[in-house]
């Protein structure tokens, strides 16, 4: 058994070959001046109006609004706001991006009645 | 139409605005509760935050601990407010 030692002699010559373009697969320029939604790890949700990002998702926004979590089940969101302001978003941490308008809660389909 | 690797020039970027922030307070939001106010002193590449002078708060248990210097590690780091005093306590 001696497969799989053929696939590192072509990896060499990668500078005539594509130009590693760093793209972003989500172009957020259309978002500027926009008001956002973001949700990261950890639970946390924030919406504000998208001032400038970068290639690596960091994001400001501005006028930031953080939706607080119930305390006792953390991935419930209460009516309860904070106003933040002017804030960078870590791009390490965000996991959603969406427009604020258009996008709404439903109940969850996945919860299951449970009796006793 | 390639789309641009370079953003439009007359946008914010984040890591600029960090920087305008160095010498002033700083709120630091974790991925946990746990949220830091103090004042910048520098950060790195990978948005590890070195700073002075600060609080950190947890507020759930409203604890607050008071340290001169500290090197945070970026890696939990979610949102950056300059010149924020952090949640009322």
């Amino acid at each position: 058994s001696g497969g799989g030692g053929g696939g590192g002699g072509g990896a060499g010559k990668m500078a005539d070959k594509e130009k590693k373009k760093k793209e972003s697969i989500l172009d957020l320029s259309k978002y500027i001046d926009k008001t956002i939604r973001v949700k990261f790890q950890g639970g946390r949700e924030a919406s504000g109006v998208l001032k400038g990002f970068d290639p690596l998702l960091n994001l400001v926004l501005d006028g930031t609004i953080e939706y607080m979590r119930d305390p006792d089940d953390q991935f419930k969101l209460t009516e309860d706001t904070r106003q933040l302001g002017l804030v960078v978003c870590r791009g390490t941490s965000v996991v959603l991006i969406c427009p604020q308008d258009g996008m709404e809660a439903i109940p969850n389909p996945f919860i299951q009645q449970q009796d006793g | 139409m390639a789309a641009s690797a370079v953003s439009n020039p007359s946008q914010l970027l984040p890591l600029e605005l960090v920087d305008k922030c160095i010498g002033s307070r700083i709120h630091i939001v974790m991925k946990s509760d746990k949220e830091i106010v103090g004042t910048l002193l520098g950060f790195d590449d990978f948005v590890s935050i070195f700073l002075w002078k600060f609080k950190a708060i947890t507020p759930e248990g409203r604890r607050i601990t008071k340290l001169d210097q500290i090197l945070l590690n970026g890696n939990n780091i979610t949102m950056l407010v300059p010149g924020g005093e952090g949640p009322e306590v």
